[in-house]
């Protein structure tokens, strides 16, 4: 699920509990509060079930999983096509510009 | 007969013509300067170098006036620029990715086989791309190089 919260819940963890969330500028706003208010909606079992698009988009844009993924297929298979020697030496990368990211 | 026994012995006597006299008077350190003449001479000097000093401060404030102007008219011009390489840059990255991954079975262009990044937006939206994602086609040092100075320096 991704939580933050501690594994033992008791009544010391709730003292000093600390809520973390994406909603003061963060990046994922958005996404969090779609997720959370279909969770709140449908409760915690059906909520899985009902909201697993949500938590998708939501996952995916705070741990950019599948863009990683995708990077290290590329570059696997980009690695592999110059070890065979198809891709020659001119034409085995294309770099950016310095400064432009 | 003490006369006659004189024998020559030398003997610790005074100088001829008297010791002189010993000096017990203090000696104060000549003066070259009196006290005021010394604090005249720090007010002249410090007077003429302040001027001096401001007559260069004003100069070096100008520049630095025109030097800041100069830099804050050309930024909005620097950032619309390096939006534009990176755009293109994306365009690049798009086209080598689909002549890469060719022949990879399952593979579509923008997704990571067949699998949307992000589901629920529109399918021509523009998902911006992590670090390792923008420079997934290029040559390892330059990209090493951007990640340094990029985070590190």
């Amino acid at each position: 699920m991704g939580e933050l919260s501690p594994l033992f819940r008791n009544v010391f963890t709730d003292i000093t509990g600390g809520i973390v969330d994406h909603q003061q500028m963060g990046r994922c706003a958005r996404q969090e509060l779609d997720f959370r208010d279909c969770m709140e909606g449908y409760g915690w079992d059906r909520g899985l079930v009902r909201c697993k698009h949500l938590l998708e988009d939501f996952q995916e844009c705070q741990t950019n999983r599948k863009q990683f993924l995708r990077f290290v297929a590329m570059r696997r298979e980009r690695d592999r096509k110059i070890a065979c020697g198809e891709l020659s030496k001119d034409r085995a990368y294309v770099s950016p510009r310095m400064d432009s990211y | 007969m003490s006369e006659a026994c004189q024998i020559a012995r030398k003997q610790d006597l005074p100088p001829p013509g008297g010791y002189k006299p010993i000096p017990y008077l203090r000696l104060p350190a000549k003066q070259y300067f009196s006290g005021y003449s010394v604090f005249g001479i720090y007010i002249g000097v410090t007077a003429v170098a302040a001027y001096l000093y401001n007559i260069t401060a004003k100069r070096i404030q100008k520049n630095e006036i025109e030097m800041r102007s100069a830099k804050m008219a050309i930024y909005p011009m620097l950032l619309a620029e390096r939006d534009r390489e990176y755009l293109k840059q994306l365009r690049r990255n798009r086209d080598a990715e689909a002549e890469l991954m060719r022949d990879v079975p399952g593979w579509e262009v923008g997704t990571y086989y067949g699998e949307r990044v992000y589901k629920l937006v529109p399918p021509d939206t523009l998902v911006e791309p992590i670090f390792h994602e923008y420079y997934a086609h290029s040559s390892p040092t330059e990209w090493y190089r951007r990640a340094y100075h990029k985070f590190r320096c």
